[in-house]
């Protein structure tokens, strides 16, 4: 697949995790797991996100269902 | 250049670096410091040991770095 | 260029007003996990994470090897009278540099001073602000006539004083006096 493509389904993807996460639920996190959702949304990067967070993969995926955030394949 | 004559350039720039952050440093704030934090902040004065001072502050190294910051005394690298 | 980025460079660097231009000198600047988890404050938080997030910054995830290779740095820092011993999380970065060749970015003196004493790490590139600035300046990432100035307002936002001498030099080398 040509690399615009790729782009493309990334760009889309990250709208998708824009629109349908939970901002309020975002907002009231302590620090590190308000910026690892965020960082989540803008990348769909989970191992990242939970490096930023200080917690493990399956956690930081928790908090991302908690979050509304979709997983976008 | 021999290791001797290495380690007597960063000596040399050590007290260097020691003398501006003794000047610069707010005395009357170090002074008005709990013990933990005041005998971190000569501590790092004296030997520009961040990691170390850090510890014996009991703070983390950002934390600490923002209390030297408060304290006037430098960063001289 | 690549470059790796430990905690001391990182905590006075944020707090820059030009702090960007850095990502005009590297290509990408990787963050060991274990230096991301010493980052507290919010505000240089938010900035590494939305730099990661724009691929200005990259996590680096440090290797059993890796590590291994660190902690046995940071016992021969000890070893040297006189050198200053080096922690892990700078140690981690200096085996990172000499391994795939990145720009080491600190502002600890004892890295800096094992990659001058320690002889398989000589060959290793060890920036503080200083040389990253100067870099920054004479490329044209950073535009000023006045680069003591640049360099003055790096002081001023962070508190991080540069050994005049080595300011002298590089000011004369890009020619703007101090």
């Amino acid at each position: 697949m040509a690399a615009s493509r790729w782009l493309e389904l990334e760009r889309e993807a990250r709208e998708v995790r824009r629109r349908m996460a939970d901002w309020d639920f975002i907002r009231r996190q302590p620090l590190r797991v308000r910026l690892a959702l965020e960082y989540y949304i803008e990348t769909g990067d989970l191992y990242v996100a939970s490096r930023i967070a200080g917690v493990t993969v399956e956690e930081m995926n928790e908090l991302r269902v908690r979050a509304n955030i979709p997983n976008v394949a | 250049m021999s290791l001797e004559e290495r380690l007597r350039k960063w000596l040399e720039l050590e007290r260097e670096a020691r003398e501006v952050r003794r000047r610069m440093a707010d005395w009357d704030f170090i002074r008005r410091q709990p013990p933990r934090l005041r005998a971190a902040l000569v501590y790092y004065v004296e030997t520009g040991d961040i990691r170390t001072s850090a510890k014996l502050s009991g703070l983390e190294l950002e934390d600490f770095r923002e209390l030297l910051r408060r304290a006037n005394v430098p960063v001289v690298v | 260029m690549f470059a790796v980025a430990d905690t001391c460079f990182l905590i006075d660097w944020a707090r820059w007003r030009r702090r960007d231009a850095l990502f005009g000198v590297f290509r990408t600047v990787f963050v060991p996990e274990s230096v991301l988890g010493e980052v507290r404050s919010e505000a240089t938080l938010s900035w590494v994470v939305e730099s990661m997030a724009q691929g200005r910054l990259s996590l680096f995830t440090e290797t059993p090897d890796l590590i291994e290779e660190a902690r046995s740095l940071v016992e021969r820092t000890r070893l040297v009278p006189g050198l200053r011993g080096v922690d892990l999380p700078e140690a981690v970065c200096l085996v990172a540099g000499r391994r795939w060749r990145y720009v080491v970015l600190t502002e600890n003196r004892g890295v800096l001073m094992a990659a001058d004493i320690l002889e398989e790490y000589r060959g290793v590139r060890v920036w503080r602000a200083l040389e990253v600035i100067a870099a920054a300046l004479r490329s044209g990432v950073i535009a000023s006539s006045r680069p003591a100035e640049v360099f003055a307002e790096y002081e001023e936002d962070t508190k991080h004083f540069f050994p005049r001498r080595d300011l002298e030099a590089v000011l004369h080398e890009l020619g703007g006096e101090a």
